[in-house]
């Protein structure tokens, strides 16, 4: 490939994605009110709330590394949407696939906790402790899931994963070659997200005792656009390993829509976990069933 | 002479000079330039790192009882010399300005520390050099000496844990020396090239016998389990910069000797053959799991400590099951993974270990709930231990996160999930324990003892900056140190990686110069869409969310003991400390031992045993 068109390439898919998971988020929040018998937010709100946030007039630095966490977050998941093939767009896949990918995911995650910890608000440090404790609960699943769908296709690269799912019809899409992996991803869809029932690492709706205690306009306004790559990375993560990935826009972006849109609508109805639960409940099922289809693609 | 001899002949005059002026104020700084003259004489060989030069032979050499004992470097002993040299080098730059002078003025004897870290040098130098089994113990001899010599210095507490290491150290050696006799009841030869051999055609059992004894004797040294015990607090306790020296490297000369006789002599291939009776296991998959374990317990063992060079040592137990784990695997990139990340971890734990230092040589403390908020008084140190923990936690763009993909992308090649979630549980673990460290150290509230500390002086930050760009750099271009693992397989008979400057070409590949360089790019624009944002105002840190209280500086608003209440609800019923009772168990038993026999021997009954004694003896003269 020529080497400006892969620039442009890497330009243009962190773009996409930010636009992909606004409407994510919309999406996101229709389902939350459709559920709770509300009408819901208007199209353009998540973009309004960007410049709500952005544009405050009160922005509270507590310090370099309050800021520096907040530029890791964004710029971490910017840099990581060039790992994720899209449709036409497959960026820098070939120089560095699933497990690159997963570990590049942790950047913004760090950046966020050495940013919360700046803050000196113990408040904030409880809820990045209890992030970490959930992240250590859904990665060891993840992981798994990663291990069996590269086992399988015979590579880590994403792109060539689309492409060997993409040689036949829905048969050799990986939802049909490994389907308790796929369940396994799906469980562990809403943790990865940080959503219901297992936002309480966010604590969202009692600010604060949560990781955003001190964060207030464009800090808060980083972690949105943060949610948003998270979102999509989500949807694409696991249509890529198990939905056959996208050849056009027009198949693509109903199946990653899909697939953010079940764990909403089923988690909106549970309460929360805590954290350790969060644990016990994420090394119990997901790992008993991703173990158990590890067994089956590996006979 | 060839540039061996120099090399050996100048760290014998390091170690003489570290003993005659290690007093004096310029001593560290001679000393310093010694060890970047040993440097320079590596580097006359680094033909040995490129694969253009095979082996560098010794003007010294003789023999004993029809063996010859000499002393030669080939690519293995360059690449680990490498590290040594470099490793004694910053350490000996950090002590030598003020951390040096307040060490002398509270007690310690600065002749005693630099002569025990350039003795460490040279006996690791000497047993790296090693070209036969009989001057690979001599020098395992004298490492073990040595270590314990640093380890012992700073006396009380610290004798202990050393006095510790020696009884593990002997017990280890004693077993390196049944494997050793074994082998020469064999083979004949204390030779390497007949061991090798000889190898293909040993019985099953006495390779047995051979392996268990030979990883157990090395495996002490690496303290793989079970005999991880003694380490964490033996490294922990050692004074300083000694402690940084002895966590990169010191316990590496165990994994050098694992190499160098079951890796390259006996042959990975010839362990798969060995089969454990009654399982589907061979002696590779035991090792593995060996490897495995000593990836998990000993880096949640570290999840628990308050102390940060506890924390760091635990973890430097942790992280020899990663280098274990690639090179029992064997393949091209495990192996490659292996060894590069003897060198990678070396490089980021030296640099964590004196961070902490410089942090307690303004604090006075390293306990972990002592400290806060010294990001806006030690902003370098804390940079330092930035890029540490990203290493140590194996995420990119540090050096760290190449190696641990190595291992990983190897264990999917092997086909080994379990080994892969195994090794990914440490790196989590891993994640959570340092983020409590550069949490509990250098974020949160500053106490108010602290609030007029001041950075470290220039002789301690510099060192750490110089290893920090290793890092960065080596994990930015890991083909720099690629094409040295690659000249090591070649070698020792491994398949060698096929790589480039930026990583590996395979399918599923990985790119280091397009990932890092898209991260940093990425931060980029991180920094761009921040400041597109209104203007914000930096506030105190007690101006804070506090519930509707007002803070002071006297309210203590941090988090730190019990980091991860959650996480130890679930798994902390699982610390038994059943290693610690295994060990108690141990001393007893020899201990009841040791009293009958001297009952035995010296209060019973003497008279009946001269008689016994007698009697067997008339018996086997007549008979």
């Amino acid at each position: 490939m020529h080497f400006y068109e892969l620039l442009v390439e890497l330009l243009l898919m962190p773009i996409l994605a930010f636009v992909i998971g606004l409407a994510m988020v919309l999406m996101m929040r229709r389902i939350g009110a459709r559920i709770q018998r509300r009408v819901g937010p208007p199209v353009l709100q998540p973009i309004y709330d960007i410049i709500k946030l952005y544009s405050k007039e009160t922005q509270i630095s507590h310090g370099l590394m309050h800021e520096i966490g907040i530029i890791m977050a964004v710029g971490g998941f910017i840099a990581a949407m060039t790992l994720l093939p899209v449709p036409g767009m497959s960026g820098l896949t070939d120089k560095g696939g699933a497990v690159t990918l997963a570990y590049m995911l942790m950047i913004p995650s760090l950046g966020m906790a050495l940013g919360v910890g700046q803050c000196a608000n113990p408040n904030g440090s409880i809820g990045i402790s209890r992030a970490l404790t959930a992240m250590l609960a859904y990665d060891i699943p993840f992981i798994l899931v990663i291990f069996g769908a590269s086992y399988v296709y015979g590579t880590t690269n994403l792109a060539e994963m689309v492409a060997i799912q993409q040689q036949q019809d829905v048969s050799s899409w990986g939802i049909v070659q490994m389907p308790l992996l796929a369940l396994t991803a799906l469980l562990i869809l809403p943790a990865t997200m940080g959503k219901h029932p297992f936002e309480i690492y966010v604590a969202p709706s009692e600010i604060a005792t949560g990781p955003m205690v001190e964060m207030s306009g464009k800090f808060m306004g980083g972690l949105f656009v943060m949610q948003c790559f998270q979102l999509y990375t989500a949807g694409v993560i696991f249509t890529t390993l198990f939905l056959g990935g996208g050849v056009y826009w027009i198949t693509f972006l109903p199946k990653i829509f899909l697939v953010v849109a079940i764990p909403m609508s089923v988690a909106y109805l549970f309460p929360r976990y805590r954290t350790e639960d969060v644990l016990r409940l994420m090394w119990k099922w997901p790992m008993l069933l991703g173990l158990i289809g590890l067994a089956v693609v590996m006979k | 002479m060839t540039a061996l001899d120099y090399l050996l002949l100048i760290s014998a005059i390091t170690v003489v000079i570290a003993l005659l002026a290690g007093n004096m104020r310029v001593g560290g700084w001679l000393v310093t330039i010694l060890y970047a003259l040993q440097g320079a004489a590596l580097l006359m060989m680094s033909g040995l790192g490129y694969s253009t030069l095979t082996v560098v032979q010794s003007s010294l050499r003789f023999n004993v009882l029809s063996e010859q004992m000499l002393w030669r470097f080939d690519a293995l002993s360059w690449f680990f010399a490498l590290i040594t040299i470099g490793a004694g080098l910053f350490c000996s730059w950090f002590a030598s300005g003020e951390w040096g002078e307040k060490y002398r003025d509270n007690g310690g004897s600065l002749r005693l520390f630099h002569g025990a870290l350039a003795l460490n040098v040279f006996t690791m130098l000497v047993l790296l050099a090693s070209g036969d089994l009989l001057t690979l113990f001599i020098g395992w001899e004298l490492v073990s000496w040595a270590s314990f010599l640093i380890m012992a210095l700073a006396g009380g507490k610290a004798f202990n844990y050393a006095m510790r290491y020696i009884s593990y150290a002997f017990a280890g050696a004693m077993a390196v020396l049944g494997g050793l006799l074994l082998i020469y009841a064999e083979v004949g030869s204390f030779d390497f090239q007949s061991l090798k051999e000889a190898a293909p055609q040993m019985q099953a059992s006495t390779l047995w016998l051979l392996v268990v004894l030979l990883t157990a004797g090395f495996g002490v040294k690496m303290a793989i389990l079970p005999f991880h015990l003694w380490q964490a607090k033996a490294y922990a306790e050692t004074p300083g910069p000694g402690a940084a020296f002895l966590g990169a490297i010191s316990s590496r000369m165990g994994l050098f000797a694992f190499i160098v006789v079951i890796v390259q002599l006996i042959g990975i291939s010839r362990l798969v053959e060995m089969e454990i009776p009654y399982t589907f296991l061979d002696a590779q998959d035991l090792l593995a799991w060996i490897a495995v374990f000593t990836i998990i317990i000993p880096t949640y063992i570290a999840l628990r400590q308050h102390d940060a060079r506890r924390l760091l040592a635990w973890h430097g137990v942790g992280q020899t099951g990663y280098m274990l784990l690639g090179l029992v695997i064997a393949n091209d990139l495990g192996s490659a993974g292996g060894l590069m990340h003897v060198f990678n971890y070396a490089s980021y734990q030296a640099m964590l270990f004196m961070a902490v230092v410089a942090v307690m040589h303004r604090t006075g403390t390293s306990d972990l709930n002592k400290l806060g908020g010294l990001f806006t008084r030690m902003p370098l140190s804390y940079l330092a231990m930035l890029i540490g923990i990203i290493g140590l936690a194996g995420l990119p763009p540090m050096n760290g996160f190449v190696s641990k993909w190595l291992i990983y992308r190897s264990l999917i090649v092997d086909g080994s999930p379990l080994l892969f979630i195994a090794a990914v549980i440490g790196t989590l673990g891993t994640i959570l324990s340092v983020y409590k460290l550069i949490h509990n150290i250098f974020l949160g509230q500053l106490r108010v003892e602290h609030a007029a500390v001041r950075e470290a002086p220039l002789s301690m930050v510099i060192p750490m900056m110089l290893l920090a760009a290793v890092v960065f750099v080596t994990g930015y271009f890991p083909g720099l140190v690629l094409d040295w693992t690659s000249a090591v397989q070649a070698s020792i008979g491994l398949p060698v990686l096929a790589h480039h400057l930026g990583g590996v070409d395979m399918k599923g590949g990985l790119d280091m110069i397009w990932i890092v360089s898209v991260l940093l790019v990425g931060f980029g624009f991180g920094t761009l869409v921040f400041f597109l944002g209104g203007r914000s105002k930096r506030v105190h840190q007690l101006d804070n969310y506090a519930g509707g209280h007002f803070l002071t500086a006297e309210t203590r608003y941090h988090y730190s003991d019990n980091f991860y209440p959650g996480l130890m609800h679930l798994i902390g019923p699982w610390y038994r400390n059943s290693f610690e009772w295994l060990e108690r168990g141990v001393i007893s038993a020899v201990d009841i031992l040791s009293t009958a026999m001297q009952g035995l021997y010296r209060n019973a009954h003497p008279s009946y045993l001269l008689l016994v004694a007698v009697v067997f003896a008339l018996s086997w003269v007549i008979v």
